[in-house]
């Protein structure tokens, strides 16, 4: 019998493997390709030195005033001079720990359900995700509390999107599940309603929708009711955001197996039952990377508050540009500044997105 | 179990399933609903009845024939301070229809450039289409189109320092400059010949598809359709001796007369558009191209067919049936995006009508109810074209 | 007393399932024509036949998963008709085992079988584990207890989901093609369970493929087709000579191999 001696693996020749290979398979794989990368490196060799000499070498850091902008390069001081109405608006300054807290808590409430053991999770989580928003507006207002009383005139900033982002999704879950169940339902007349009324949310322009908050609402209410303007928007954006989710959780409930509803009938679980057992916890499962793009969305779509008054982070830009101590074209760096601001916290939850999305696909398929 | 229990239990249950009847509990669900709302809408009506009448605002859709009492930075159908606000609306309708037109059309080509760019073998290609959509993406709409109206255009030269290309074209801080062009008679004859190019081509393509199926034989109609669209109207503006000439923009004391004047806020509100819709667009068409299983590729090129023609005849129809639904809403999102227009002032119909109009009328109702219409229809006609598109594109399956 | 109360003790020979002309349609399409079944406590039935025969619709009608528009059904003494509370009588006396298990993924195995007892019996917690777990060792599979369905095979799903079916205390048992979604190395382990069920007399209707399970458990097998019942005899007879041309095709067509 011939011993079988197994030949030993040889490394790979350099020109197809490691980086020459790379660069070579990457970047100049064909001629035109070639020339393509030629031409991107060149205008990348002209443009990059340029900028992140004026956004960082020749930078202004430090200061004050708008006397300290001396330098070629961007005047960061404007940003840091105007850091405090960026995120908080105009709120008093002995009170902003408030600010600060209630977005702590806002963290801790998102969190919970994902840390809480089981039982708890629906008992205490869930209706403390439920009762922040109202929480947090109170807080945040003072009375209640026995602080003092800030106007909701003076909320603003960056903290101003994210508390009015998030406390319109957090009472739109609710809402627009009943719609989508509502959509889903055997009898005519409700599910009618329900299509009309996620159809209108969803096809009417957001401004749109601001703007028959504050113009039209005031019409509809007894002569002399004076409604928050801020409570007015905050009603705006729960209906609006309900409409999107409606048609999100549209999708996940049509990702379920009719296995799954027979199931729960066999076993003789009742309608609300059923759906609240069974059904819920599994759309939301299914529809997370959706419920998440439309939040994203969402948040970005605070910016229009600008249009009708809300000193949210774009319309404190825009006052502080315009601000006469310091006139001088600072748009570059104000509008910059947002723009990271926003593209951290988009990009992130998109990234987190994505993750959810591969922990679904996986355990799916065992 | 007895004849008389069973009677009697019978009658138990037809006195008790009066309710219990999931039916009847329907109809009792949807009257208690129809109930609510009614109590609800009356309560809103006769509130706003009240509150109309202590205003003094007036209803009715009489105002669209008084007269509207201001100017509008730019109309594409001629308008003034006398015209009346139904011409306002009309005006506010067609710059809307134009900016989401303009809008649409680069929106998605950048989104296919960009979205077939991500397949590259070119690594750096591949990247650059990554960042571009990470980008654009995460940043709100509303701050591209100040950053592009504000920090960008308003950073152009004045216009007696334009950038101008060719001694015609003039860029500075009032906008972009073209010129015009004018037709002298004639002209329609060289419109005529374009269009006739077009029915010719079109005619051309069904008549090359029969002989394909007939005899095999292929027919270049691309070079043949493009010669026929650019040589006839050519033809035609040689024999009736070219009638046209350029208007061109003149500099005349502080700004250009004469010419096609783009102002800057649409520049910016199209430019902002468009590059924000493109990443959704990109995003799509990259979803729809990665849907195409691999193994359709792999047969393609095991048959011995070229690269360019598995794209256009295997893989970009199956990938249209992912990419067409995503459009559809894109292009909705953009149409209600356009109303940003308010922001920066360009005059869209949002910005004439529920803006100035309303303020000046106060008659709320109908205005927000007029424009809200307005974008329900064009958005319903968009989902109608593309749902057509779809189903041209879909595959047919076993039910 | 209510109606269900008054007739849930029957004797040991009494009528359990009783379809008298029941017709079903699918719009226009008439799906099951003049069905006619008498079933008595403790009998095993199986039920087979080509796909389309409507089969499956017949025994999805029994726990109302279907409804029909003709004839009548009375389960355990109870009829079905338009009334939320007879439906709930008859579900939970009847049990069900899928062919695609359809356990809830979002739940552990335990609470899997809990779910039932709890919100439906209104069992204390501590009670409804411990019927939980006794099923489950019954089906032989009580270390699993703490695991999601997504981490087991599918034929100890199918267990999991027998033995969910059971701790509702059924009377009867519906089984749909319940070995049809198994790989062949797992059927064995699920058929086991089915005829230990079987011997201890528990009432059930099978529609199945596994005519070896037919022959050993069955009192009864019945065929269908079109949605009809064309035949139905002891198994013996039903595989030995059968009556019917139509059987009789059928079963050269599935004991080929």
């Amino acid at each position: 019998m011939k011993e079988f001696k197994p030949l030993p693996a040889r490394p790979a020749p350099i020109q197809t493997a490691g980086p020459i290979g790379w660069i070579r398979n990457n970047l100049f794989p064909t001629p035109l390709n070639s020339l393509v990368t030629l031409l991107i490196l060149a205008f990348l060799a002209t443009i990059i030195p340029d900028l992140v000499s004026w956004l960082f070498i020749d930078a202004d850091w430090e200061g004050e005033t708008q006397a300290a902008c001396t330098s070629e390069g961007a005047c960061w001081v404007f940003v840091s001079a105007w850091m405090q109405q960026f995120l908080y608006g105009s709120y008093p300054t002995d009170e902003i720990w408030r600010i600060n807290l209630a977005i702590l808590v806002l963290g801790a409430v998102i969190a919970a359900p994902y840390l809480l053991p089981k039982d708890l999770r629906n008992k205490v989580g869930v209706p403390l995700f439920l009762a922040f928003p109202f929480v947090g507006a109170a807080f945040l207002d003072g009375r209640l509390f026995g602080l003092e009383f800030v106007s909701t005139d003076y909320w603003g900033g960056f903290t101003l999107n994210i508390f009015l982002a998030s406390a319109s999704i957090i009472i739109a879950f609710p809402l627009s599940f009943l719609w989508a169940l509502g959509r889903r339902s055997d009898m005519p007349f409700t599910k009618s309603v329900c299509i009309v009324l996620i159809e209108f949310f969803r096809g009417v322009p957001v401004l749109a929708l601001f703007f028959m908050g504050s113009v039209m609402l005031p019409l509809f209410f007894p002569e002399g009711t004076n409604v928050d303007k801020l409570l007015r928007v905050w009603i705006v954006l729960i209906l609006f955001m309900s409409g999107y989710m409606a048609e999100v959780f549209r999708g996940g409930f049509a990702a379920i197996p009719q296995g799954q509803y027979e199931a729960a009938d066999s076993l003789g679980l009742s309608y609300w039952q059923k759906t609240l057992l069974i059904i819920l916890p599994q759309v939301i499962k299914v529809s997370m990377p959706n419920i998440l793009a439309t939040f994203i969305m969402l948040f970005k779509n605070t910016t229009f508050l600008l249009i009708i008054g809300i000193f949210e982070i774009l319309s404190t830009t825009q006052t502080a540009l315009s601000n006469s101590n310091w006139l001088g074209g600072h748009a570059a760096e104000g509008y910059l500044f947002v723009a990271l601001v926003f593209w951290v916290c988009c990009f992130g939850m998109s990234l987190i997105s994505a993750n959810i999305e591969r922990k679904l696909d996986t355990s799916h398929r065992s | 179990m007895s004849q008389e229990q069973r009677n009697q239990s019978q009658v138990a249950t037809a006195n008790r399933s009066f309710f219990n009847n999931p039916r009847n509990r329907a109809l009792i669900y949807q009257f208690l609903l129809l109930l609510g709302l009614g109590y609800f809408f009356y309560n809103i009506v006769s509130n706003t009845l009240a509150n109309m009448e202590a205003r003094g605002i007036k209803s009715g859709f009489d105002f669209l024939f008084t007269a509207s009492g201001f100017d509008i930075l730019m109309t594409l159908i001629p308008y003034d301070a006398t015209s009346t606000y139904g011409r306002t609306f009309v005006v506010g309708l067609l710059n809307t229809i134009l900016v989401s037109a303009v809008g649409i059309f680069f929106a998605t080509i950048i989104g296919f450039i960009m979205g077939v760019a991500y397949f590259s073998r070119n690594w750096l290609i591949n990247r650059l289409s990554i960042i571009y959509v990470e980008t654009f993406r995460n940043i709100p709409l509303l701050l591209q189109v100040f950053f592009w109206y504000f920090a960008v255009l308003a950073a152009l030269p004045s216009p007696r320092e334009s950038m101008s290309f060719g001694e015609s074209i003039f860029l500075n801080v009032r906008g972009l400059f073209l010129p015009e062009v004018v037709g002298e008679p004639g002209s329609n004859w060289v419109v005529f010949a374009f269009f006739a190019g077009l029915g010719i081509t079109w005619y051309i393509k069904k008549w090359a598809k029969k002989r394909q199926d007939e005899t095999g034989e292929q027919f270049p109609v691309l070079s043949t359709g493009l010669a026929i669209i650019l040589g006839l109207p050519l033809l035609a503006m040689l024999i009736t001796g070219i009638p046209f000439y350029l208007e061109y923009p003149e500099l005349k004391g502080f700004s250009f007369r004469g010419g096609v004047t783009v102002i800057p806020e649409l520049m910016a509100l199209t430019v902002a558009l468009s590059v924000y819709t493109g990443t959704f667009i990109a995003e799509a068409v990259r979803a729809g191209i990665q849907s195409v299983p691999h193994g359709q590729t792999e047969a393609a090129r095991s048959i011995g067919m070229k690269e360019r023609k598995i794209m256009s005849l295997i893989i970009v129809p199956q990938a249209m049936r992912v990419i067409v639904p995503l459009l559809n809403s894109e292009y909705q999102s953009l149409v209600k995006n356009s109303t940003l227009a308010t922001a920066i002032g360009y005059p869209d119909l949002f910005t004439v009508f529920v803006g100035t109009s309303l303020n000046q009328t106060g008659q709320a109702i109908e205005i927000v109810f007029m424009t809200m219409a307005v974008y329900f229809v064009i958005n319903m006609i968009i989902s109608f074209l593309m749902n057509r598109f779809n189903a041209s594109v879909a595959l047919v399956e076993r039910k | 007393m209510t109606n269900s109360e008054q007739v849930s003790s029957v004797s040991s020979d009494e009528d359990v399932i009783i379809i008298k002309d029941l017709n079903k349609w699918y719009g226009s399409f008439h799906v099951l024509k003049q069905i006619n079944l008498t079933v008595k406590k403790g009998e095993r039935i199986v039920i087979c036949g080509p796909s389309g025969s409507g089969k499956s619709t017949m025994i999805r009608c029994i726990n109302r998963l279907e409804e029909f528009q003709e004839g009548s059904l009375i389960v355990n003494g109870v009829e079905m008709i338009e009334d939320v509370k007879n439906i709930e009588a008859i579900r939970r006396e009847v049990g069900m085992v899928f062919q695609h298990f359809n356990l809830f993924p979002h739940l552990t195995i335990l609470e899997n079988l809990t779910l039932g007892p709890i919100w439906v019996q209104k069992k204390p917690k501590e009670e409804a584990e411990a019927t939980a777990m006794k099923y489950l060792e019954r089906v032989k599979i009580p270390d699993q207890a703490l695991k999601f369905p997504g981490q087991l095979s599918g034929g100890q799903q199918q267990r999991v989901a027998i033995a969910r079916s059971l701790c509702m205390s059924p009377q009867i048992m519906l089984f749909d093609e319940p070995t049809s979604a198994l790989d062949p190395e797992m059927i064995k382990e699920v058929l086991d369970v089915m005829v230990e069920l079987a011997e201890e007399g528990m009432t059930m209707l099978c529609v199945t493929h596994e005519m070896g399970f037919a022959k050993k458990v069955a009192d009864r097998v019945i065929f269908m087709d079109g949605g009809e019942i064309v035949e139905q005899n002891t198994p013996h007879e039903f595989f030995e000579s059968p009556e019917t041309d139509r059987l009789q095709l059928f079963l050269s067509q599935i004991l080929q191999h």
